[in-house]
Order: structure tokens, then C-alpha cells, then sequence
């Protein structure tokens, strides 16, 4: 039947004692077993029959999984499993990197982003994940842990397809590391739904700038979509054109429709394809002429 | 499937339960320890009805599993009246008029309580911001903003 | 007159919500609250996954072998069609399905996972056939019927099935000469609308639980805004009598038509049938609602209107194509109000009208909020507009020409009542300053304003009825027992208020017996309509008086004084006259002791009345006319002020202004909270709200992609206003105002939006997406 279950289905629930443990249970029945965070996704997905677990095993509880640091040196490093509103909190993160402040908010609603986490936004690797394009442009690394130990994989290789990550076989995602902010930067996250807050995006554009002296325009642009291809996607060409500069009116207009040009969107229940893209050329444009107008007064 | 007993404390009280891994701690509350006052609109973290306090933060409880609950300090909409007073917010729901079917309605208050304590006085943005999870309706929610409103100044003078 | 304090009467005045207290605790008991022992079993439904199929076998066989399921049924456990206007379904389905959800099979099992995975195992061999997915379709000559036996169907008698046709009800207008009368039009505007199917979306989903005896006396608990209707249509299609049924509904979490009538009930009682003695529940997931509950019928409406060049409206016709479903629980009677409502507030000499009840292979139409109006009104509302702007009059000044006033004769030829339309019209235009030309707030943003009006009668039997008690306490508090349901709307309180100014005792000293009980409450037709203030309002003061009279009778005898001469004031019973007073207390139970010691006299004292509309004629079949087509008509206009951003096609309400007659408000703060939420409510379903059907299937069905407003959508101002023209038979002169204030939501929101960019959209709702795409191929904002 089309519909979904009144209930969760039956799963036993495991509190793991050690990552070593996970890894193991995830490498010998990988399909039966799940991490599970926040559930705010799983629960959903297990109610509508997508995938049907028998073990989920409580990872949040492992050390480090809810933990948030910080250090200039190092920047920022965030557990798998810390809730989105927990990031947006932090007086760290609202401080050097108010773009994740952004986007963190921008999910649903607030007793959800209690319980959703950034590991599970990303793990989902859903084109409309929202942290993603704020990780890309920031250039995440995201700390996968296996049998073998840890394995870094950078954020713009993570997500392959629509729900599937660059995670191996008996692979958890444990941490996400982001490098200090270029000094003088200025982010935006824009995103666009149905109705005013909380929706799904229909379009999701996350907007850097910062001067750099290496760029011909001596800023660097940095540009990430969200809902507009099969994964969240770096708008690369368009960052060419502004990193080249000048930067004007005209470059970012050519960045805005570089950007719409990229994008594979396509017809779902939230949006036809062709709005999408109209959207990303307007979002994106906006984002620039925000940025742009705050690293230049900030610079 | 595995059977876990655990305790937390719901509403001030201590409770010890035998859960199964599947059981959402709505289910829990609702069904195990009678506390209806916490409804169940969707079962899937888009309604809000079933908005409870966890550890003073709010979830959806049926997107929580009870086992998740353990240790945990749970406070239910039929926790919120102290010494036989009501909450700020009950009375300025009441005052206001901002409650119809009052569905949402406890899942709102909680919400409103929760958003109070970590913002004494929020703004109208922030409070329409804090409530988006919760749907109500009835009301058109001009009434419930304006109670919490009046909520946040009257919780001040307390 | 003696001296005495006047006592303030509770009518008119701010009175806070009898049932505020139980719900802000979590105290008040809503359906799916009710606990039922370890006897409780719980059912699911197994339901068709095609739009229009035979069934040509059931194999029930591997779900019965099933650990903990209990019993199975289908079809075969169902005899009589069950229907309110038109009994045209089966509990579950016997030899067809119609609709993607269409109930096959009931699986009753100790637990909802283990009834579930019955369900899963119960084999369906299916025949399929070709669905009827559009209205305009369904009425085509060689449509596949989906009704073949609709000409066998038990019907009302004010509604007109055609048999060997999908048409479950046609209903005419033939006024005046409509086609002689486009020759003298200066301007004719002809547009064809679209309405979607959306969905009531009460927060609380519906719940049944119904438990028969060994002897075949059935109670149910259900979520039901028509305990009553439901006990009757019940007991009628199970071949029993009502005596035999009892309905038991304690608060409704939101209904807005959606729990009107029967629904999802009649599954619980017949899966209740297989294991007598137990309890079973049936609970609808948010996305059974969907699916399976009421949605609002679609429409497609065509619309032609001609004016003179002074202004003055000449003629209009109007044809109706309802998507109504699979069944017609309401939509038959849908079609009819449509039809007599089909002009909008408007008097115009030349009326012609065709509304067609189509059958399709769609979830099944309902009854919501507003009961054919907002979707009528959305075209109406833009044509009317569409007029003015070509004879380049202003659109309030252009309505205020045609609008009804007192004796205005209406489409049905009947003569309108007293009613405050034309203030309400200026003054919702006044509120949001409509002659005032405003700047928008970015270069990429429109500025518009848009005003819309509607009319609604409450659409039911001319002869639907109330009726109420009233039961002293010994302490002279008092209980009373109503059949109305308090979906939210206030009834309750508005019920206290009346019985309180009634009797003369504070309103704290009284309670409204609930849950509403047809074993005990007093009949009321069903909470639909808008007609408690009215109608029930006007059985609580009947049974008010009642009770009132008794006392005073008693005590009058008591004193040896005329009651005339006696009055209740804040609880004692006083005398002009003698100036002599007596508590209520006591005397209304245990009665008075004679003066000699002969006895006593009195008794326990219960008021009781009722009220039942007597005037309402039936209308000519051919032609729609009749003396007194309905009770009254409630009369409304709203006024927006929007701004839209030009790039993205976002919709932003900045100020709307909602003005209604409603004759008399009881509770005036109720009363706008009712306006409030009826903003909210038709701005939701404008700008968001469309359940989209792919073959039949409902594909957004959860609040993920079916969004409804949120805090965040709310207008940045709601202006309500209250006119109060008062209503001959209304009690203080009150009248309806719950479903009508979304009615003119989506058309004045159109208009708006057709002022700030110069271009129409015809079919709701207005996404972001689909003005932008409209201002793309215009060209551009201007």
C-alpha cells in the first residue's frame, strides 16, 4: 500500500559501547543495522517503509558524537550527532561562522532542530540537505569512522546520488571539521520554500566572500546549491567568473545565470525544474549583492 | 525485540518503566502513563501536538523514542501548573482567547514555555519563529502571539 | 419599577471561553484520550490502491491464520447503502472500488502493528476500469459510470440524481431572460475557474471506537461533529433502530466539516459487529486523512457576467462542475447551495445557472468550511472585479451598486433580509485605507489591494432542528445538556451566555453537560452550517424561558403574587412588587414548603426547548424559484493590502480587514477570533493549499508537502470587523459567522494580486510559482 505504517516498526535498539563496535555492526549486516541520531529523517523513512532496520544502534552516545569545539588554530569541529539548534547556539559558531547559524535555522521547526543533526543532514545526502551547501563552501572534511580506523573525506566528494554518501561498509560519520574563516568574510544562506519558514527547499543557495590577493579580483567567491541536482552542488563556474572579477553588477549577474546554468533540477510535488532554476539565478543574485556589499565595507 | 527498562522523571515524578526499542515516548506518556494532555496530529514531527520538554528543551515526542527518555526530566503540559497556579503562558492563552479546539494547544504552551525561558522577552518574529512547528487551524495564531506576549511581561514581574 | 441594580447581562460582552481552563491543562478529553481496558482491540483497513476497479475476490484467509487477528470483514458484512442525501456507498466496498483509499476490508487484531501486518496479507484480485479523473469528463455521454445503480439509490427529496449518468445532483436557476438580456450589456466578461481539492487538515485526526453488545446495541466514541446524524445513518444502514446506537463525542480537535456526517465511523462499527464485547479502535494516520477523510470537492466553474454601462449588473450564468468524488455524503447539497447562492451577494434581474454534482474517481467530497462559497466566490468575486475594471468604475464603489440590500430579490426570486453588506463593505475599505495608493517596500515589489464580498446561508434540510435542557443542582448551579459539538468555535461558551442572560443567574454557575451523549443529550441535526448561535441558541433560550417560568410560577404561587411581577436577577428570585427576595437554592430541587404545613409544592425543576426553521420553502425543480429558498444569509466582505515580490512571486499579507453582519454578536471577542482564523485559514488554502491527485492518488499527502499556514504565514495585521444587523429569528438578532470568514479570503487576495501586477490567475492556489510564471509570460511587472 502507498501508505504509511500508523506505526514504528520493530527494531531492537542498541546502545553502543565503543566505535569499534559500530563498525563492526554496521560491516556485518549493513543492511539490518542503522546509526540512529536524531531520527527525525529515519523515523519517517522506517514508517514509510523505505528501508526496514532490525538493529538502530544510539550513536549520539558515543564520545565526541554531540561534542562542538572550537580553537583558531584548528577552527571548528563538530560531532555527528550535535543538533542543529545546539549549533546554532553556540556562542563560537554564532560568532566566526553565522552562515551555519543560517542555515541551521532554516530547517523546520524548533523542537525538531532539537533532535536533527548536522550527520544526519548530511548522511541523508538529500538534494535539499540544508547544511550542505554552507559545508561546501566552507570546505568541510568530514571524519568517517571505520574498521580500519579514521578516514577524511573532503565535503564535495561526500554525496554521490540522491540519499547516498561516499560512507564504505561499516563507516559512521563521526565528525566534521571545518578550517578557521578567511579573515574578512561574509556568508549568506538563502533559501527558498513553499511558504515563509521551515519548508523544504525548493531552491537553497549558500553565498562566501572574502578578499584574497591571489584572486584576480582579490576576492575570493565561494557558491553551493542546494534542491537543484541530484546532490548538493558548488556553482564552480560561476566562482570563476567572480574570482576573475571585476566585481559588478554585470559579474554577478553572469555568476547568477553561470549558476542557474548548472543546475539539474527537477519537476517533484515542491517545485516544476524550471522555477528552480529562475530561483537560483535570483537567490544567488541576491546572495552576491549581499556579500558583496558586506566584505566590501567589512574589507 | 528487545525490552528496556528505564526511568525518568515526567512532571517532577519518578518513573520506571519496561519500554520496547519502537516505542516513541508519546506512546509512552500517552498510553503508559495517562498523560493525554499530549496529542498525537501526525506522528511524523511536522504538527507539533505533541511538543514536549525534554532535559527543558522541546521535542516531538513522536519522533523520540521512550528508551532515549532515560534519566531524562520530561515535562508535560499537566506539569506546568505550580502550587495550583497556572503558567503564565496557560493563563495568557486562556486570557486571550487563543485557543479553539485546543488541540495544539498544549504543544503550543510548551513551545511558548520553552522559547520564555531561553528568551524572557522575545519579539513578535521571534516568537512567530518558535512556534512554526506548532500547527494550529482554529486560531490564525494573532491571538497565541499576543498572549505570549503578554506572557513574557507578565512572567517579568513575577 | 422597585428599586434594584440592574445586572450586567453576559450578551455582547467580553466573555472569556467556558472551555479555555480544560484545554490550556490538558484536561479536556478529546476521543483518542478515552482509555478502554485491556479489552480494547484495534482495527485497520485494507483499502483499494486503484481509482476504479472491480472487485472480483477477497482471500482473507492468511490474515485469520494470523496470531492476535481477531476477525476480518468486508464487504459481504455490510447490507444497507449508507449516505445522508443520498445513500450511495457500503460501509465497505462490495463489488467496487472508487477511490484510492476506498475501504475493502477490516482487519481487527489486540494490536495496530499486528492488524497491520493482517492487512498486509489479504489478497485482492481486482478487475480494473477506466476511472473518471475530471468533472468535465464524468459528464460526458460515454464516461465510464461509476454509479450504475445510482437510480436505485435512496435520495432526499431536494436532490436530483440523474441515473445512467455520473450527475448525482442537478440543480437550476432559470431567472428572468439571461440570453435577451447580453444584448443590452455594455460589458460581458465570460471566465472559466479552477478549484483544487484540499483538505480540512484539522490538527487532530479522526478516531472511532465502537463496541456492540450481545445483543446488538452499538455505542460508538468518536470525534464527531454529528453525533446525532451519525447515530441515525448508522442505525439506517445497519437495519436497526437509533434506539439501538448510541453516540458518545467528547471535544472535536478541529473539524471544519471534515468530521460532518459519517466518515470513517461506520468502519469501526462494523468491524465492532465481528467481535461483540470488544471495544475497537480505528485511528487515521495524518496521511489516512489524506487520503481517506473528506477533502473539499473541486470545481470548475464557468462564468459569464454582462453589465450596463452606468454599472448596473444585468444577467450572469454561471455552470458548476463539482469534482465530488467517489461518494457524496454533502456534495449533493454543495451543488444545491451553489446553485441558489450562484450569483454572490449580488442582485441581478437575468439569472441562469446549471451546478452539477459529478461523480469521479477521487477521495470523497465533503462538507468544509464555507460549503461550496469559497470556491463559487473565487470566481464570482474576480469576475465582479474584472467587470468593473473594464467600465474603469472603482471595485468598492461598483459593489456597493449591486450589492444586496434589504428587500432585494435574489437569484431563487427570494426577498433578501435586512443585512449590513454595504457597511461592511466600507468599512473593510476604510480599514486598509483602499483609496490610498501605497509604496512597496522594495524596487522588486508590488504594492495591491483587493476587496472581495460573499453571502452564505447555513445549506441544510429546511427543517433541521435543536434542542436543549436545562437542570438545576441543589445548589442552584446548573447543567445543560445540549446536542451541539464545540469544534472550537465557541459554542459552549456562547450556550452558557445565553442560558445565563436567560435565567438571570451568573454564567459561572452553569456547565454544559458533556460529553454530548445521544443517549442523553437533546437533539441537534449536526454542528455544521454555522447554525448554533442560531439555531441551538435559540432551543437554550426556549428551555431558559422554561425553566424561568417554572420558577417563577412555584414562587409566585409561594407569595401569593402574580409572576408577572417576578423577575431572576444574579440568582434570587425578587418581586417588583413586594420587593421580597428568595434564593434560587434549594427551591429549584426540594421546591417550597406551604405556608399552613400542608405539604409542599414545586419539584426538581429542568427547562427544556427547541427550535426547528418552519418557513423554508422547496424550490422549482426547472427553475430554482421559490418564496424562502433558505433560512437567512450571513453577509461579508474583506479588504487586503499585499505586497509581492516580483522576482521570486511570493505573496506577503500585509493588512486584512474582515468585516461580517452577524447580527448580533453574543461574544463579540469570539466573533473575531472566528474572523482571525478564517483569514488565516483561506489565506492557507489561497496561497499554499492543493492536494495534488496523480491518477487518483493523492501524491503530497502529509504536512511535509502539504503545507498549511504556519505562525510564520500569518497576515502582519487582521482587522476584524462587526456589523450587526440583527436577524429577525436569531436570538438577540444573532446569526452565523464560523465558515464565512474564509469565504471571500481567496478572491480579494486574487484581486489584490491582479491590482499590484495587472494579471489574473484563475485557478487557486496562487504558490510563488505559479505568479511567477504568470508575471513571466505578462512580461514583467509594470
Amino acid at each position: 500500500m502507498i501508505l504509511p505504517l500508523p506505526d514504528l516498526p520493530s527494531f531492537d535498539y542498541i546502545r553502543p559501547k565503543s566505535y569499534q563496535q559500530v563498525s563492526e555492526l554496521l560491516h556485518q549486516q549493513s543492511e539490518d543495522v542503522r546509526p540512529f541520531m536524531g531520527g527525525t529523517d529515519l523515523f519517517v523513512q522506517m514508517r514509510d517503509q523505505i528501508i526496514a532496520p532490525k538493529i538502530l544502534v544510539d550513536v549520539k552516545l558515543l564520545p565526541g558524537m554531540i561534542s562542538i569545539e572550537y580553537d583558531h588554530e584548528v577552527g571548528l569541529h563538530l560531532g555527528a550527532a550535535v543538533n542543529l539548534n545546539a549549533i546554532a547556539k553556540h556562542p563560537e559558531v554564532i560568532e566566526y561562522y553565522p552562515l551555519l547559524v543560517e542555515a541551521a535555522n532554516s530547517v523546520a521547526s524548533y523542537q525538531l532542530r532539537n533532535r536533527a543533526t548536522i550527520g544526519g543532514n548530511l548522511c541523508n545526502a538529500s538534494p535539499a540537505a540544508d547544511m550542505a551547501p554552507s559545508l561546501l563552501i566552507l570546505e568541510a572534511k568530514l571524519i568517517a569512522v571505520g574498521l580500519n580506523g579514521e578516514r577524511v573525506i573532503p565535503v564535495n566528494e561526500f554525496f554521490r546520488a540522491p540519499g547516498e554518501n561516499a560512507l564504505e561498509r561499516g563507516e559512521l560519520l563521526k565528525r566534521i571539521e571545518i578550517k578557521p574563516p578567511p579573515e574578512g568574510w561574509f556568508g549568506k544562506y538563502l533559501k527558498l520554500g513553499r511558504n515563509a519558514e521551515g519548508d523544504l527547499a525548493i531552491a537553497g543557495v549558500a553565498v562566501l566572500g572574502f578578499p584574497d590577493q591571489t584572486a584576480e579580483s582579490g576576492y575570493r567567491f565561494r557558491i553551493a546549491l542546494s534542491s537543484v541536482a541530484p546532490t548538493p552542488i558548488q556553482a564552480l563556474k560561476a566562482e570563476e567568473i567572480l574570482n576573475q572579477g571585476p566585481i559588478s553588477e554585470e559579474s554577478i549577474e553572469a555568476a547568477a545565470i553561470t549558476s542557474r546554468d548548472a543546475c539539474q533540477p527537477i519537476d517533484d510535488v515542491r517545485a516544476s525544474g524550471n522555477y528552480r532554476k529562475a530561483m537560483v539565478e535570483v537567490l544567488i543574485r541576491r546572495g552576491l549583492e549581499e556579500v558583496w556589499s558586506a566584505i566590501q565595507v567589512g574589507g | 525485540m528487545a525490552k528496556h527498562i528505564i526511568s525518568l522523571t515526567v512532571n517532577g515524578v519518578r518513573e520506571y518503566v519496561e519500554v520496547p526499542s519502537n516505542m516513541t515516548l508519546l506512546t509512552l506518556l500517552r498510553e503508559r502513563l495517562g498523560l493525554t494532555g499530549t496529542k498525537d496530529g501526525c506522528s511524523a514531527g511536522e504538527c507539533g501536538a505533541c511538543t514536549v520538554l525534554m532535559n527543558f528543551e522541546p521535542v516531538n515526542a513522536c519522533l523520540t523514542l521512550a528508551v532515549e527518555a532515560e534519566d531524562a526530566v520530561i515535562l508535560t503540559v499537566e506539569g506546568l501548573p505550580q502550587d495550583g497556579r497556572l503558567d503564565p503562558v496557560q493563563q495568557a492563552i486562556i486570557d486571550h482567547g487563543a485557543t479553539q479546539c485546543g488541540f495544539c494547544t498544549p504543544g503550543v504552551i510548551l513551545s511558548a514555555r520553552a522559547l520564555l525561558d531561553r528568551n524572557p522577552s522575545p519579539s513578535e518574529w521571534e516568537i512567530k519563529d518558535a512556534l512554526r512547528g506548532n500547527l494550529c487551524r482554529c486560531t490564525g495564531y494573532t491571538r497565541i502571539i499576543r498572549a505570549i506576549q503578554d506572557a513574557a511581561v507578565g512572567g517579568a514581574d513575577d | 419599577m422597585t428599586e434594584h441594580h440592574e445586572v450586567p447581562s453576559p450578551i455582547g460582552e467580553k466573555v472569556k471561553r467556558v472551555d479555555a481552563l480544560d484545554k490550556v491543562t490538558g484536561e479536556a478529553v478529546f476521543a483518542d484520550d478515552l482509555k478502554f481496558g485491556s479489552d480494547l482491540l484495534h482495527g485497520r483497513v485494507v483499502r483499494s490502491v486503484h481509482p476504479h476497479a472491480l472487485i472480483k475476490g477477497i482471500d482473507s484467509s492468511k490474515a485469520l491464520t494470523l496470531p492476535g487477528v481477531k476477525a476480518v470483514v468486508t464487504g459481504e458484512d455490510t447490507t444497507n447503502r449508507i449516505g445522508l442525501y443520498l445513500k450511495d456507498r457500503y460501509t465497505f466496498c462490495r463489488d467496487r472500488v472508487r477511490y484510492v483509499g476506498d475501504p475493502v476490508a477490516g482487519v481487527i487484531a489486540t494490536s495496530v502493528e499486528i492488524a497491520e501486518t493482517g492487512c498486509d496479507l489479504i489478497d485482492i484480485e481486482y478487475q480494473f476500469l477506466e476511472p473518471v479523473l475530471d468533472p468535465l469528463q464524468g459528464i460526458q455521454e460515454r464516461a465510464p459510470l461509476i454509479h450504475p445503480d445510482l437510480g436505485e439509490y435512496p435520495v432526499a427529496d431536494f436532490i436530483f440524481p440523474k441515473p445512467g449518468t455520473n450527475i448525482s445532483n442537478h440543480f437550476k436557476v432559470r431567472k428572468g431572460d439571461v440570453e435577451a438580456a447580453w444584448s443590452n450589456c455594455e460589458v460581458i466578461i465570460e471566465k472559466s475557474f479552477h478549484v483544487p481539492h484540499i483538505q480540512h487538515a484539522p490538527i487532530e485526526p479522526h478516531v472511532a471506537v465502537a463496541q456492540v453488545d450481545h445483543t446488538g446495541r452499538i455505542t460508538l466514541w468518536g470525534s464527531s461533529q454529528s453525533p446525532f446524524a451519525q447515530r441515525n445513518l448508522i442505525a439506517e444502514s445497519l437495519g436497526i433502530s437509533q434506539r439501538d446506537v448510541r453516540v458518545i463525542s467528547p471535544y472535536v480537535g478541529g473539524g471544519f466539516g471534515s468530521k460532518a456526517g459519517v466518515s470513517m465511523e461506520a468502519l469501526a462499527v462494523v468491524m465492532a459487529q465481528a467481535v461483540p464485547g470488544h471495544p475497537v479502535k480505528v485511528r487515521l494516520t495524518r496521511e489516512e486523512e489524506f487520503f481517506c477523510a473528506f477533502v473539499r470537492q473541486g470545481l470548475v466553474a464557468k462564468i459569464k457576467v454582462g453589465a450596463t454601462k452606468d454599472g448596473k449588473l444585468l444577467a450572469m450564468k454561471t455552470e458548476y462542475y463539482w469534482d465530488a468524488g467517489a461518494y457524496t455524503e454533502y456534495g449533493v447539497n454543495i451543488t444545491r447551495a451553489a446553485g441558489y447562492s450562484s450569483t454572490g451577494p449580488y442582485e441581478i434581474p437575468n439569472v441562469w445557472c446549471d451546478s452539477y454534482c459529478v461523480y469521479t474517481n477521487h477521495p470523497v467530497g465533503g462538507p468544509m468550511r464555507g460549503f461550496g462559497m469559497p470556491e463559487i466566490h473565487w470566481g464570482i468575486e474576480q469576475v465582479m472585479d474584472m467587470v468593473a475594471e473594464e467600465l474603469q468604475m472603482d471595485k468598492v464603489d461598483f459593489r456597493l451598486l449591486n450589492c444586496l440590500r434589504a428587500g432585494s430579490i435574489t437569484a431563487t426570486g427570494s426577498e433578501m433580509h435586512p443585512t449590513g453588506l454595504t457597511e461592511c463593505i466600507t468599512q473593510s475599505a476604510q480599514a486598509i485605507q483602499w483609496s490610498t495608493e501605497e509604496t512597496a517596500s522594495a524596487p522588486h515589489k508590488r504594492r495591491g489591494k483587493g476587496i472581495a464580498i460573499m453571502w452564505k446561508a447555513p445549506a441544510m434540510p429546511p427543517n433541521a432542528g435543536s434542542s436543549a435542557w436545562i437542570r438545576f443542582n441543589e445548589d442552584a448551579t446548573i447543567s445543560i445538556g445540549i446536542g451541539g459539538q464545540e469544534l472550537g468555535q465557541g459554542s459552549h461558551t456562547v450556550a452558557t451566555q445565553m442560558a445565563a442572560a436567560t435565567l438571570g443567574v451568573p454564567m459561572e454557575w452553569i456547565h454544559i453537560s458533556g460529553p454530548i451523549d445521544t443517549e442523553y443529550s437533546p437533539y441537534e441535526w449536526q454542528t455544521v452550517a454555522s447554525r448554533l448561535t442560531w439555531s441551538m441558541g435559540n432551543a437554550i433560550v426556549e428551555a431558559a424561558k422554561d425553566a424561568r417560568g417554572q420558577i417563577l410560577d412555584l414562587v409566585a404561587e409561594h407569595w401569593g403574587e402574580d409572576s408577572q411581577n417576578l423577575d431572576i436577577k444574579e440568582g434570587l428570585v425578587i418581586s417588583y412588587r413586594s420587593e421580597q427576595t428568595l434564593p434560587l437554592q434549594n427551591l429549584v430541587v426540594y421546591g417550597l414548603p406551604k405556608a399552613d404545613g400542608s405539604g409542599w409544592r414545586g419539584g426538581p425543576i429542568i427547562g427544556h426547548g427547541n427550535f426547528m426553521p418552519t418557513y423554508v420553502t422547496s424550490l422549482d425543480y426547472e427553475t430554482g424559484q421559490g418564496e424562502r429558498a433558505v433560512v437567512h444569509f450571513t453577509t461579508g466582505c474583506q479588504a487586503v493590502d499585499l505586497e509581492v515580490d516580483t522576482e521570486t512571486g511570493q505573496i506577503t499579507l500585509l493588512r486584512v480587514a474582515s468585516a461580517f453582519d452577524v447580527g448580533k454578536a453574543i461574544n463579540p471577542d469570539q466573533v473575531r477570533a472566528q474572523m482571525e482564523g478564517g483569514v488565516v485559514q483561506g489565506a492557507s488554502t489561497t496561497l499554499f493549499e492543493h492536494l495534488k491527485l496523480e491518477d487518483g492518488v493523492p501524491v503530497n499527502p502529509s504536512f511535509v508537502d502539504y503545507r498549511i499556514a504556519s505562525s510564520v504565514d500569518a497576515p502582519a495585521e487582521i482587522i476584524p470587523i462587526i456589523v450587526e444587523v440583527p436577524q429577525d429569528d436569531g436570538p438577540w438578532g444573532a446569526r452565523g459567522i464560523g465558515e464565512h470568514s474564509m469565504v471571500p479570503t481567496a478572491p480579494a487576495i486574487a484581486n489584490a494580486l491582479a491590482d499590484a501586477l495587472n494579471l489574473r490567475i484563475l485557478d487557486l492556489p496562487l504558490t510563488a510559482e505559479k505568479v511567477f510564471f504568470a508575471l513571466q509570460e505578462k512580461g514583467g511587472a509594470t
